[in-house]
């Protein structure tokens, strides 16, 4: 609720039904507090990491798919958004379903947000043969794209890791990007440059 | 290669069934002037409506999806209704045992807690409800059937 | 500078066609079987099975194992007496409200708050709450839930709720203290105080099921049919008359997976430690609130100015007020205390068709305080009309069969 100054604050954001919370437990270990929000009946979960010596507070938001506000558990993502301007989003994607997700993730961007995004459910985009090119994804939006399982704990680690070089994007350099690599379509080969766009 | 799959079908559609026709019996003899009749290892019918009806539906129901699927058990489509039927079968075959497992730890009326082992052996027993007498045979084809859509065999 | 949502939609799908490449994949079996679960010819005889194993599975474990198998003889055997032994004075005020009765020979009919109170609470409830939230958790996590709750959307739109109000339904026929929780699940108050009213009034917990089974075997059936029918017509006319929306939402259905231990653990412990932190001290002050009530004497008061209503409205005989009263308390062992007085069938199917819809038991009723108190006011205006007119109705219909 009240900010520490030492403390950063982590939103977990995503639709609905992407392993959100899964991966919320993964992160957190066993000391989660399930409270309703308050004048709401939408459940809000908050859990802790700790991770170098740096210790973070993690809300898990309630699934939304847009930040319109369209039910109870969207106006309460808006609101937790709004009480933490000073939040790390965590944008969690469904890898088999990456176009939904990234509608939220963009409304989230333009907001101005330093934002990280989680590429979970990979081993069911593997099973379904969806590949999804998390360098190519990093370079375009210019923040650290972390491809996760959370049901196996796999890039769970590399995802806090990550948290310290989350990035505000910015809508402009995502679209001259995207325009300006339109000729040489050799996208998937392109893994040189994976720490490049976004984690300076 | 065409010989065992025909054989499988056979057997689907065998298991299917009988379950169709326990469940039915089931349903009958509830509905009926008698408390229950053993044929064998099984009982067919008994007092208690929950038991006996509700479950002897979902067993109906299993064998139809059985039957249903068998003839295109090795397409999408019937290997679904397949595994669905199995699965009913083996939802209330499996609930009905886990029932005696749970109804046997405990001692009866008295001072102990604990049931004896050989109290606790002797209430498996026969007869059983058809679910549970179909219930090996439905797991053998459900396994079968996973199994050999893994490794894409017939 | 804010975006359309279709300039939005475009960069999602330059971004996509960037950085996803689609494979040919083949239907996996939990697509095949997702699909199969939704459609209504397949999907209506699943959920039945599912819900038999729900069933089945909760009444063994904690029916026929734990509470019957082992707490009712720890507390009826060991507890109890040893508290009427031990607690001082039988004759006085602190005896009848911690120990109550000091002739009992159960927990249920003692009513003491720490023989009563805590064999409901640990050796009852706890054990029902556990597996309870065990198999919804299993359920939740695997995918089927959503998929039921497609299923029943059609059907409970008609009385104004949507799919996920068969999340409460189901679990008030095992307790109503989950299932008043579980309201939460629904999106507006239009629809959360319908289902909590509904709750309170048509679903006979399961400790009354198992009581009714008991006691009056034969007059189960005409029970339920009419708290069956009480539940649809009542539901379809709270719907109209309650103001508020009655939103459509959208079900998104989550492809099957295995439910992961780790994760169906933990949310376990979150809900059974829920349930221990806020449900416990409510049933424990309930039942002494409940006694002090009856040592003023406000109980026998009521039941005095109750009678004649009783008695001329709903035909019931003199004797059956002080159990419909008691039902408050535990409306199972109200039921029993009907049994052993005389009356006719009919009289009987009328009582306990009272009994169970005209007021939540006091865990219940303490969830209701939780969920807000100008929500309860209004439930229990709810409560108090349905119960007459319902009530009444029965008894008509009786009297125009000639059977009353």
């Amino acid at each position: 609720m009240h900010d520490h100054h030492d403390r950063l604050t982590i939103l977990m954001m995503g639709n609905p039904n992407v392993g959100k919370s899964a991966l919320f437990n993964r992160l957190t270990g066993a000391n989660a507090v399930v409270s309703n929000y308050p004048g709401t009946t939408v459940d809000v979960t908050k859990g802790s990491l700790r991770k170098d010596r740096h210790s973070y507070e993690i809300i898990d938001v309630p699934g939304a798919y847009s930040l319109e506000a369209r039910d109870a558990a969207e106006e309460v993502a808006v609101r937790i958004l709004d009480t933490h301007p000073d939040a790390v989003v965590m944008i969690i994607l469904d890898a088999t379903r990456v176009e939904r997700g990234l509608y939220l993730a963009l409304e989230v961007i333009e907001r101005g947000a330093p934002c990280i995004v989680a590429l979970n459910m990979m081993d069911v985009a593997q099973d379904k043969q969806i590949a999804v090119d998390t360098a190519e994804m990093q370079r375009v939006l210019g923040i650290p794209v972390v491809a996760t399982t959370a049901i196996s704990a796999e890039g769970v680690k590399h995802l806090a890791d990550m948290i310290r070089k989350a990035q505000v994007a910015d809508l402009s350099a995502i679209r001259s990007r995207l325009n300006g690599q339109e000729p040489d379509q050799g996208a998937v080969a392109r893994c040189a440059g994976c720490g490049g766009g976004g984690c300076r | 290669m065409e010989a065992p799959c025909r054989g499988a079908e056979l057997v689907t559609a065998a298991v299917g069934l009988a379950a169709v026709a326990c469940g039915a019996a089931n349903i009958l003899v509830w509905a009926g002037p008698y408390d229950g009749i053993e044929i064998g290892i099984m009982a067919i019918g008994g007092p208690d409506f929950f038991r006996w009806v509700w479950g002897s539906l979902v067993v109906v129901f299993g064998g139809v999806m059985m039957l249903a699927g068998a003839r295109q058990m090795h397409a999408v489509p019937g290997y679904g209704k397949v595994l669905l039927g199995v699965a009913m079968i083996g939802i209330i075959g499996g609930t009905d045992i886990f029932a005696l497992i749970c109804e046997n730890i405990p001692a009866g009326e008295g001072a102990q807690f604990f049931n004896s082992a050989t109290g606790f052996i002797g209430a498996f027993a026969p007869p059983y409800p058809p679910a549970v007498v179909l219930l090996p045979f439905a797991l053998v084809i459900g396994c079968a059937l996973y199994a050999g859509r893994a490794d894409d065999g017939c | 500078m804010g975006l359309t949502a279709d300039e939005r939609w475009d960069l999602v799908d330059a971004i996509a066609q960037r950085t996803v490449a689609f494979g040919i994949s083949r239907q996996t079996t939990g697509d095949v079987l997702g699909e199969l679960t939704v459609k209504p010819l397949t999907g209506i005889p699943t959920a039945l099975a599912v819900l038999y194993a729900f069933w089945s599975i909760f009444g063994s474990f904690a029916g026929a194992l734990v509470t019957d198998g082992f707490m009712i003889k720890l507390f009826d055997g060991y507890w109890l007496p040893w508290m009427q032994a031990a607690w001082p004075d039988p004759g006085s005020v602190h005896y009848f409200l911690f120990v109550g009765d000091p002739a009992a020979e159960t927990c249920f009919e003692a009513f003491g708050m720490l023989t009563s109170g805590l064999f409901v609470s640990f050796g009852v409830v706890l054990p029902a709450i556990f597996v309870f939230y065990l198999m919804m958790t299993l359920l939740e996590d695997s995918g089927y839930l959503p998929r039921l709750a497609v299923l029943m959307d059609t059907l409970l739109h008609k009385i104004g709720l949507h799919g996920y109000a068969i999340v409460p339904a189901i679990l008030g026929l095992g307790c109503n203290v989950p299932a008043v929780t579980a309201t939460r699940t629904l999106e507006t108050k239009k629809q959360r105080f319908i289902m909590m009213t509904l709750l309170a009034l048509f679903i006979p917990c399961g400790a009354q099921l198992g009581i009714m089974l008991q006691v009056v075997p034969d007059t189960v059936g005409w029970v339920l049919l009419y708290l069956l029918i009480g539940f649809v017509v009542f539901g379809y006319v709270l719907s109209r008359v309650i103001p508020g929306s009655n939103p459509e939402i959208l079900i998104d259905v989550p492809p099957y997976r295995w439910p992961q231990r780790a994760n169906v653990a933990k949310k376990l412990w979150n809900k059974t430690r829920g349930f221990l932190t806020n449900a416990v001290p409510f049933v424990m002050l309930g039942i002494l609130i409940v006694n002090i009530l009856y040592l003023t004497g406000f109980i026998g008061w009521l039941a005095d100015l109750a009678a004649p209503l009783f008695v001329t409205w709903f035909g019931v005989p003199k004797e059956t007020v002080g159990p419909l009263l008691a039902a408050f308390l535990r409306k199972d062992l109200a039921v029993a205390q009907l049994a052993t007085i005389p009356m006719t069938s009919y009289q009987m199917i009328t009582a306990v068709v009272l009994i169970s819809i005209y007021f939540p038991c006091v865990a219940t009723f303490a969830m209701m305080v939780r969920e807000g108190p100008r929500q309860l006011l209004a439930a229990i205006g709810v409560l108090a009309a349905v119960v007459l007119i319902y009530g009444g109705l029965i008894h008509a219909v009786g009297i125009l069969l000639g059977v009353a």
